[in-house]
């Protein structure tokens, strides 16, 4: 797992400087950031929460959550963005777990995600990674591929799968650990 | 199909479909609480989620970027110490970086006196602000806001021995108060609790307990009533990282040294 360190291409660097700066109190490079971040981090929060409003009042959240925690942010924890995007989906997996009367999803399949995934682009260290997952994806039967992109894409619950695949709540919970068994062993054997 | 291991073989590997199943975001909001508390206390934990968060991570690629109104902005950069001034736009042509350093350097840099302190009051009350709401959440899902816990965390720096005719008033839009201000102040070893509306469970205890980065939970003392002045353990370093938590025990502490009850808050300690 250590052979993309050192990897950071310029847009990595430019952020872990601006966290550094933020850890370091300085509101101009908060402002910087969320230029840089925020239409990224919406689109993630809002196919989780399914409305608009919730999904901004989120994403004020989570920026002030930067705000003071950007002084933790170790390289370690993965490329900057990919950090941001981790505080960004929990805390908007946390709202909609929370929520009792639940929206319904956007209705699009997994087979759009699935070829936005694959659209060329992104940074050559970006691209493996990809890559490595695509490869590990496509070997799965679609169903149980759609499942993992619904949920992590657009925050299915386990009760959303099974009630969209007509199985009970149990079956999908076994398809999903299953699922991830294999992306876990996949990976390993490519990376 | 694969002919690998299954995740959820044996103990490590039942953690290890928590965490894969906390990045894909399949936990119900009780399971997630559970996880959230595991990885701040467990760093094997917190390794697995880091491993799945890289390994599903491309998949954020997938979705749609979409750009807020400016309103959103603006009602962060309110909520920032300066209420939005220090965050004008900035071009980055010829801009100097300042140097590297916790927020602590540049209070020290600040010279001292009452400007200075209005300003650690004025940053401490947003603080409170914004730890009493992120506690809302967290208490909500652990099924515990009936006991309106919440924890705020400051490192504000202890001015030498001086005693402070200054008070602080904690002010939230309902009124009511968060259940600690915990100040740690790592230069002298001390931590400074003072409990506002922390409630134990009846017949249990309120143990605070200090998480070093990637460390295991050291235990600091028992909550009470009073505001109480604990020492910071050996070796604690400067806080920087820190995570402090608060968990529920048997009446007296922990017997084991190690947190056994539910965690009713945790957060990371905020250099000042």
């Amino acid at each position: 797992m250590t052979s993309h360190e050192g990897a950071d291409d310029g847009a990595d660097a430019l952020l872990a400087s601006l966290l550094a700066r933020i850890a370091g109190g300085d509101e101009a490079a908060l402002r910087a950031l969320y230029d840089q971040t925020a239409a990224k981090l919406l689109g993630i929060i809002l196919r989780i929460q399914r409305d608009r409003s919730l999904a901004e009042d989120v994403l004020q959240d989570v920026y002030l959550r930067i705000w003071h925690a950007a002084g933790s942010y170790v390289p370690t924890a993965g490329a900057p963005l990919s950090w941001l995007c981790a505080i960004a989906r929990n805390r908007a997996i946390d709202g909609v777990r929370r929520r009792s009367e639940v929206t319904m999803p956007s209705g699009e399949s997994g087979e759009a995600y699935w070829e936005r995934l694959t659209a060329p682009g992104g940074g050559e260290d970006a691209i493996l990674d990809r890559d490595a997952l695509v490869a590990c994806l496509s070997r799965l039967d679609p169903t149980q591929r759609d499942c993992v992109v619904l949920a992590y894409c657009e925050g299915w619950s386990r009760e959303e799968l099974a009630a969209r695949y007509d199985r009970p709540v149990n079956t999908v919970k076994t398809w999903l650990h299953r699922t991830l068994a294999s992306l876990k062993s996949c990976l390993e054997t490519i990376a | 199909m694969s002919g690998g291991r299954p995740v959820g073989d044996g103990a490590g590997g039942e953690r290890d479909l928590r965490a894969a199943e906390y990045v894909l975001g399949t936990l119900d909001a009780r399971e997630r609480a559970a996880f959230e508390l595991e990885r701040t206390v467990d760093p094997a934990t917190e390794a697995a989620l880091r491993a799945w968060e890289r390994r599903l991570g491309p998949l954020t690629r997938a979705v749609p970027a979409i750009r807020p109104g400016p309103e959103i902005w603006a009602r962060i950069a309110a909520a920032l110490p300066s209420g939005g001034a220090g965050a004008q736009p900035e071009a980055f042509a010829g801009r100097e970086d300042r140097p590297e350093g916790g927020r602590d350097e540049i209070a020290s840099g600040t010279a001292g006196g009452a400007a200075a302190n209005d300003n650690r009051l004025r940053d401490l009350a947003r603080q409170v602000r914004f730890w009493r709401r992120a506690a809302a959440g967290a208490g909500s899902a652990a099924g515990l806001a009936a006991a309106g816990l919440a924890l705020v965390l400051t490192g504000w720096p202890q001015p030498a021995a001086v005693p402070s005719p200054r008070s602080v008033a904690v002010v939230t839009s309902g009124g009511d108060l968060p259940a600690l201000i915990v100040s740690v102040d790592s230069a002298s070893g001390t931590v400074q609790v003072r409990p506002l509306a922390a409630q134990a469970p009846a017949g249990r205890s309120l143990e605070l307990w200090y998480i070093g980065a990637g460390a295991a939970p050291r235990p600091l003392g028992l909550v009470g009533t009073e505001p109480a002045r604990l020492a910071l353990p050996p070796g604690t370093g400067s806080g920087a990282g820190a995570t402090l938590a608060v968990s529920v025990e048997p009446p007296g502490g922990s017997p084991t040294g190690q947190p056994t009850g539910q965690v009713v808050y945790s957060g990371k300690l905020i250099p000042e």
